[in-house]
């Protein structure tokens, strides 16, 4: 007997021609003898691969719901965008202990900024917000700046054949396979084993409890204030009297500094210790300062250089100069005895 | 790691070698409310240096220690700081605290 249901259209019948069994198929095999027409992008253009993962989860070399995976993650992210960071080894801090300090620490960066917005520059470049101190896990930290320092997937060439038989599509496909064999991100495969083997310049510091202190900019004035409370040093970063900031000198802020100890610090990719970090910290002005520096070194050197050139040329002038006058004199002494010899 | 006998720590490294990793963890093993009973102070060598680290420990009955933590790892640091701190325990009990 027929089916009471009515015959599905031409575009699902395709669907289910491969779902259904060989049986059904022989009945719907005439009604469906077209395939569905593909649009005219579909004719003109080559489609990209079928991706075999979802967009928004790539395959990652450790199961991506783990912990350390997103640590991972967001310890790269953080690494890239923030080219100066502190390393501070922490020991058995309390609770009590971190809230003073990061209290103390949002308060004289807060100051920083207002000296900043009262000296003129726009309150959209205040970072003092930005600036933060946390306790990170060591080990995942170690892989994380292995990856961002070394793992540069872009620079690798394509070795895509676009007439190979390999090649899945002639579109232009971006640096990683339907399959997810290639994928490049920080989680990847590829980026683990690139950077399993590598030693990072940072690795003797990065042993026993850290904390980080990262800075979205490299600001030696937020970086003054910062050491001024975290880790001073009398006369260079001068820790707050006890009239002008009592807060500071809370037994609790004060038992935690203790247990703070500044290790080094990674600036714009460089690894400094503890003096280029204090160096680094004492460049007057901020980056604004430094900028005009150079601007003002750089003109400098222009005219020095043309001075320079000059030099030979106006000296050769001077020495004629001072050799024709010479024997100018010397022309009109002997003509003026000349003159006065017949006389005589 | 028993620590309630030491009262005073000084450790001497180089953050930037290999070897300070045993001088590094000793301070951080030390309780967090040691540093109200004992005094601890740490010197960081700079970069370049080649200087040993050293752990130096003061105990309660006087007894002075000098641990080389370069040959030492840190669980003979460890050994040698409980050695010293059991006997005193021991002492301790019998004398009736």
């Amino acid at each position: 007997m027929p089916p009471r249901i009515l015959p599905p259209s031409k575009a699902i019948t395709s669907i289910l021609r491969c779902k259904r069994s060989v049986r059904f198929q022989r009945q719907y095999a005439t009604a469906a003898a077209v395939t569905p027409a593909v649009s005219h992008d579909q004719m003109t253009k080559g489609s990209p691969p079928i991706v075999r993962y979802p967009s928004t989860q790539p395959p990652s070399y450790k199961p991506p719901e783990f912990r350390k995976s997103q640590l991972l993650r967001q310890y790269a992210s953080l690494i890239r965008s923030t080219p100066l960071m502190l390393l501070f080894q922490h020991n058995n801090l309390k609770s009590t202990e971190w809230v003073g300090i990061r209290r103390e620490l949002t308060n004289a960066l807060r100051k920083v900024d207002e000296a900043r917005v009262a000296a003129g520059h726009p309150p959209t470049e205040n970072i003092g917000d930005a600036i933060k101190i946390q306790i990170i896990q060591t080990g995942i930290l170690q892989s994380a700046l292995k990856i961002v320092d070394f793992y540069k997937p872009e620079l690798e060439a394509q070795q895509l054949d676009p007439t190979g038989p390999a090649t899945p599509s002639s579109t232009l496909i971006p640096s990683s396979s339907p399959d997810g064999s290639i994928a490049t991100h920080v989680l990847s495969e590829a980026a683990h084993t690139a950077t399993k083997r590598r030693s990072h310049p940072l690795d003797p510091l990065l042993s026993g409890p850290l904390a980080l202190l990262t800075f979205p900019q490299v600001s030696p004035q937020h970086l003054k204030a910062a050491l001024s409370i975290l880790s001073p040093v009398p006369g260079q970063f001068p820790a707050p009297t006890r009239r002008a900031n009592p807060g500071w000198h809370d037994m609790a802020v004060q038992t935690g500094l203790q247990k703070l100890l500044l290790l080094g610090a990674r600036v714009e990719g460089k690894v400094f210790d503890v003096e280029g970090t204090k160096w680094v910290g004492s460049i007057e002005g901020g980056l604004e300062g430094l900028q005009g520096q150079l601007v003002a070194m750089l003109q400098g050197i222009g005219a020095g250089l043309t001075t320079t050139l000059d030099s030979s040329a106006k000296s050769l002038y001077f020495t004629v100069e001072g050799r024709r006058t010479m024997l100018e004199d010397k022309e009109k002494g002997t003509s003026g005895e000349k003159a006065e010899g017949p006389k005589v | 790691m028993i620590t309630r006998f030491i009262t005073e720590v000084s450790t001497v490294f180089n953050p930037f070698s290999p070897k300070a990793k045993t001088a590094r963890l000793f301070l951080s093993f030390l309780p967090p409310d040691a540093r109200q009973t004992m005094k601890v102070s740490t010197k960081l060598l700079p970069r370049i240096s080649k200087d040993p680290s050293f752990v130096q420990l003061k105990f309660r009955d006087g007894k002075e220690m000098k641990l080389d933590t370069e040959k030492l790892g840190i669980k003979g640091v460890m050994e040698e700081v409980d050695r010293h701190s059991r006997i005193l325990s021991r002492q301790e009990e019998l004398t009736g605290n």
